[in-house]
């Protein structure tokens, strides 16, 4: 008995109709990097300026740095293709009221995280911003992406990295803005707390769009998704233990310095290996499952 | 190598109608499994790591108590001992222990009185709100006063801004002994740290 394949290749037609991701994906990573990294080089080099009407305008210029490069690379090129994604505005403008709505509060308010985690072991760091901040930043953007696009908006997958980074930019948006508005830091500040909340939110992500594109297209095994998520919530918790450690200098008679060298290299470094294992899962899976049509096809007389 | 992978990319043979299958459901429901119990964990995580307390025992005073483990704790002259919470900006939350002899005749309000006197001469704005009634964990009645004043860094390079702090103080009579536990936080956070202070309270012996 013929069995029909699950999925169909789709023409070049089909494929040329909806917009790729991950070269766009890579250019924004990299230019984000590329610009806050000049900025922190910058204010290693520079004198600290005290004014601080420059000083918020720079952080709310670097605060919304990635939304602009975002909407250039990958919103905007979506209205010249034949088939667009119509709802990564939705979706980012969704993850961003989910944080102001329910992340902060819920991290802030309730968990306290401030009060009892920085000053614990590196190990029970990373536990314990895994299993708060962690938490509640992958759940609920994974919330968002499974009530906004699973499965109705979901056609390719790169619809699921796209949607994702969707969600990890307004989220990450949110935060910046009002760490930066709270705390009214100096302008290289400001680029490292940016670069490290859309390293978090991003990273993290891709990884919440593997699970899904996994779970909808290759109809995994039911723990893949939410193991994706558990390793999303890791990334996310192993990145924001690591760092201010990392940031701040060792303690001499002088006092303590910062090290944001050393804060901007591990960011761009996780940021990297976490979109090299990323696109290694994605590339992968997808070529699995093209060689498993093509083998069904071949038995089928498709 | 980017953008041929996009380029080769898949369509489902789906429509976007199409409901999910049976193991996709599974897997969302695992999903929600998986955060409700990362929630749960880090609530049970935070609860053990703030609650962690420490024993402090003075056989001098003959007092025990449990602060929290994660304060630092003096015995300044003056006190028995004082747990401060260090890792909070402007006013370190704090309880501070102190015994006083008392005579034969010496009332509680009186003692309460000259506290007062001596906060009104180092407190900025010292004011008092209210005394009443307090329950000790071995079902005795203390008396307790409520008070407010302004903290203000003790460096003036720091150029800290003031803050309010309220404070309250239980006082127990015992043996010719008194006994005043003090607590004071900044008023924004006093009645959410309040309920150290009654943990504090419960597990104190004297």
């Amino acid at each position: 008995m013929a069995q029909f394949p699950r999925f169909n290749v789709s023409s070049g037609a089909e494929s040329y109709g909806v917009l790729p991701v991950w070269r766009r994906f890579s250019i924004l990573v990299s230019a984000i990097i590329l610009v806050c990294g000049i900025t922190i080089l910058s204010g290693e080099a520079l004198p600290a300026t005290r004014d601080a009407d420059f000083n918020r305008i720079a952080a709310l210029m670097l605060t919304s740095l990635p939304v602009l490069l975002w909407l250039l690379l990958s919103v905007l090129p979506e209205a010249r293709v034949d088939r667009p994604r119509r709802r990564l505005i939705g979706v980012a403008v969704v993850s961003g009221l989910t944080a102001s709505a329910i992340g902060l509060p819920l991290a802030e308010g309730f968990f306290v995280v401030d009060q009892w985690l920085p000053l614990q072991s590196v190990f029970q760091r990373i536990v314990g911003y895994t299993l708060t901040a962690g938490v509640i930043d992958v759940g609920l953007r994974f919330l968002v992406l499974r009530y906004l696009i699973y499965p109705q908006a979901l056609r390719v997958r790169s619809d699921g990295v796209a949607y994702a980074l969707a969600a990890a930019i307004g989220y990450s948006f949110y935060l910046t803005l009002v760490w930066v508005w709270r705390l009214e830091p100096t302008w290289n500040q400001a680029a490292v707390y940016a670069l490290f909340s859309f390293t978090i939110q991003t990273a993290s992500s891709l990884f919440i769009a593997l699970g899904i594109i996994e779970s909808y297209f290759g109809d995994a095994f039911p723990l893949v998704l939410p193991f994706n998520l558990l390793i999303a919530m890791l990334v996310a918790g192993i990145i924001q233990a690591l760092l201010p450690g990392l940031l701040s200098g060792p303690l001499s008679q002088a006092g303590s310095g910062d090290r944001p060298l050393f804060g901007l290299l591990f960011l761009a470094a996780s940021m990297t290996v976490s979109v090299g294992i990323a696109y290694f899962l994605y590339s992968n899976s997808e070529r699995r499952e093209r060689e498993a049509y093509g083998s069904q096809g071949g038995s089928d007389g498709f | 190598m980017v953008a041929r992978a996009d380029l080769m990319a898949f369509e489902t043979g789906r429509s976007p109608a199409v409901q999910i299958t049976q193991r996709q459901r599974w897997s969302i429901a695992f999903s929600y499994m998986l955060i409700l119990g990362g929630l749960l964990l880090g609530a049970n995580q935070r609860d053990g790591l703030l609650n962690q307390t420490s024993v402090y025992t003075n056989n001098a005073a003959g007092i025990t108590a449990s602060y929290p483990a994660r304060w630092l704790l003096d015995e300044s002259e003056g006190t028995v001992f004082r747990v401060r919470d260090m890792s909070r900006l402007g006013f370190n939350t704090t309880i501070e222990v102190r015994s006083l002899p008392v005579g034969a005749d010496g009332a509680e309000r009186n003692l309460l009185d000259h506290l007062s006197l001596q906060r009104s001469q180092v407190f900025i704005d010292y004011s008092v709100l209210g005394y009443d009634t307090f329950l000790l964990p071995d079902d005795t009645q203390a008396i307790s006063m409520t008070y407010t004043f302004v903290s203000r860094d003790a460096s003036p390079f720091l150029e800290g801004v003031s803050s309010i702090v309220n404070g309250l103080d239980i006082l127990a009579i015992r043996r010719g002994q008194a006994l005043i536990v003090s607590f004071r936080a900044e008023s924004s956070i006093y009645q959410r740290e309040l309920a150290t202070f009654h943990r504090f309270i419960n597990n104190l012996e004297f």
